[in-house]
């Protein structure tokens, strides 16, 4: 009767198909910058910053070793935000792509399904290539602190496409509630810049008095963060609980932006 | 999908029934309980002003928008029960050209193909058909972007065909096209209709209209105020043939009540006075006898637009 139902697979991957083939014709000019973007981080703090900072490091990390698996999560946060934000409001509003999707077998739920995947695919993706970066450049130039030294790295793609849907339920929430591309200022003055600085990539944050680490570890970043450091360095269990907050967080969000997209597609 | 769907479909001589169909937005009833139904193989038309419900219905019929109330089976299918296996079944062109400007033209279609579960080998062949048939062949790699209004237009329509459908909802197929833009897209319609294809189509052109449809309703505010094939409306509704006189206000003034005794109707739009009549030699001479200056006189057949003038008070493109 017109009322929101579950995405059906299908659909999702048919949107997620689309974005692919427009991906695999530009991959080289869109990827490229992504993967700058973490080095230059990585660069001006982690070597930069890095220089002064005392003997020791954290947690027996060097600084760099530090910083470098947070920028990971970090660039998957980012690339699925932009994807969820301004790409989904471009196919949504001014090229009118969702439109002509609707009227096929694909349903609006369908279509929001298919975004969080594709988010989540560019997440892991930029993820991955950065991985790889980082990985080559300190085998080649400190071969005795490697930035990633843990087999367990090979986790970090799937764990980065999680963190990407992650991401994407939250950006395409508030995608569908706003009528301006102008409003995104907002969102990543206030959430995403905010989550950057403050999830525990440049400073880790429970060395920091109550409520500091209570509220970050109420936030989606932290443990996105956490799970990349440990799986880049050998993990504990504890990165169970973070697996879960994800998975948990992620669920009880993801329907809403199905809803509200779903009302603005199908009037 | 379901076999016994599909037989019930093929037997049946009508596409799409609506019965008491409403659709409100918030306290604004646009579509306000309408009935007609659309028969296997011919092309239907609405007509109407903008704003008289026609989109929303369309919108309706491709499930963009869910009545509000009332019953609208598509293809046989209940349009709420059924949504996805309606879509399955029709094509749409929409009002607003809404074609993927990240891909290609044969992509657009490839793509699209595959929102239907088409396999790859089918879309690849359908696309090459249908860029054919639309005289697009030349431009398959082109961009979107790079294709003037006639030609998104056609692409538009291809893309409506790619999943071989049984009905075709076109919202406004050729507004803003040039007329020889228009024209094209008239032959690929009626190619349609000969091939058996069922159209739906909404237009404000009254030659688009009476060029297209076999039968066809006029819709205003929400409701349809007539309906028939365009030869029927205008018999039913007005006198076969029109008398347009132009003058000083002053003057029309004047000549109305001499003139209306020999006709069936007069009608004053802006500068110039219509006469309904089935006798335009009484008429004229009625009209010069009276010594009234008269700047200008036309004499033509009735068109659906006088049948619109008529039921609603209006010109229809104004």
């Amino acid at each position: 009767m017109g009322g929101v139902s579950i995405p059906s697979p299908r659909g999702a991957l048919r949107v997620w198909q689309r974005n692919a083939t427009i991906f695999r014709k530009y991959w080289k000019t869109i990827m490229l910058p992504n993967l700058f973007e973490p080095l230059l981080y990585l660069v001006a703090l982690g070597l930069g910053l890095g220089a002064f900072i005392r003997e020791g490091g954290i947690n027996g990390l060097t600084y760099v070793q530090y910083v470098a698996p947070g920028l990971l999560a970090s660039n998957a946060m980012f690339a699925a935000s932009f994807e969820s934000t301004f790409n989904t409001f471009i196919r949504l509003k001014i090229g009118r792509v969702y439109d002509a999707i609707v009227a096929t077998p694909v349903n609006a739920e369908d279509i929001v399904a298919g975004e969080y995947l594709w988010a989540g695919t560019r997440a892991a993706l930029y993820g991955t290539g950065f991985l790889g970066v980082i990985t080559v450049l300190s085998l080649l130039f400190s071969p005795e602190a490697l930035l990633v030294s843990s087999f367990w790295a090979l986790l970090i793609p799937p764990v980065l496409l999680l963190v990407g849907v992650m991401f994407s339920v939250m950006g395409t929430l508030f995608t569908s509630l706003i009528s301006s591309i102008d409003l995104y200022a907002y969102y990543f003055t206030l959430v995403v810049t905010p989550l950057f600085l403050f999830s525990g990539i440049f400073f880790p944050v429970e060395d920091f008095p109550a409520p500091m680490p209570q509220i970050a570890w109420l936030t989606p970043l932290y443990h996105a963060v956490n799970l990349c450091r440990a799986l880049a360095t050998g993990p504990s269990l504890s990165v169970l609980v973070d697996v879960a907050w994800i998975l948990v967080f992620t669920a009880m969000l993801a329907m809403l932006p199905v809803r509200f997209m779903r009302k603005r597609l199908i009037s | 999908m379901n076999k016994g769907l599909e037989k019930k479909v093929s037997t049946d001589k009508t596409t799409l029934v609506a019965r008491r169909l409403k659709k409100e937005y918030g306290s604004f009833e646009a579509v306000k309980g309408v009935n007609f139904e659309v028969y296997r193989g011919e092309c239907f038309g609405f007509l109407g002003p903008n704003g008289a419900g026609k989109t929303t219905t369309m919108k309706m019929i491709y499930g963009a928008a869910v009545p509000t109330s009332g019953t609208l089976k598509v293809v046989g299918l209940d349009v709420r029960r059924h949504e996805r296996e309606v879509k399955r079944r029709i094509g749409v062109v929409p009002q607003e050209n809404n074609l993927d400007e990240d891909l290609t033209v044969e992509e657009n279609l490839l793509v699209y193909g595959r929102y239907f579960d088409l396999p790859r080998k089918v879309v690849e062949r359908r696309a090459e058909e249908l860029l054919e048939f639309v005289q697009l062949s030349e431009r398959a790699d082109a961009q979107v972007e790079q294709l003037s209004g006639g030609m998104k237009r056609r692409l538009l329509v291809a893309r409506a065909l790619v999943n071989n459908p049984e009905l075709v909802v076109l919202d406004e197929p050729t507004t803003g096209l040039d007329p020889q833009a228009r024209h094209l897209v008239w032959d690929k319609l009626r190619e349609l209709t000969s091939e058996g294809k069922t159209l739906i189509l909404t237009t404000h052109y009254m030659d688009e209209a009476a060029q297209l449809c076999d039968r066809l309703c006029i819709m205003e505010g929400g409701r349809i105020i007539s309906e028939g094939s365009p030869r029927d409306l205008i018999e039913e509704h007005v006198s076969p043939e029109v008398l347009e006189f132009r003058a000083s206000p002053e003057a029309l003034e004047e000549l109305a009540p001499i003139v209306e005794d020999a006709s069936d109707g007069v009608d004053r739009i802006g500068e110039a006075l219509l006469v309904y009549t089935s006798d335009s030699g009484a008429v004229t001479r009625k009209a010069k006898e009276s010594g009234i200056p008269i700047e200008n006189s036309l004499y033509r057949r009735a068109t659906l637009e006088d049948v619109f003038l008529k039921l609603t008070g209006r010109r229809l493109v104004d």
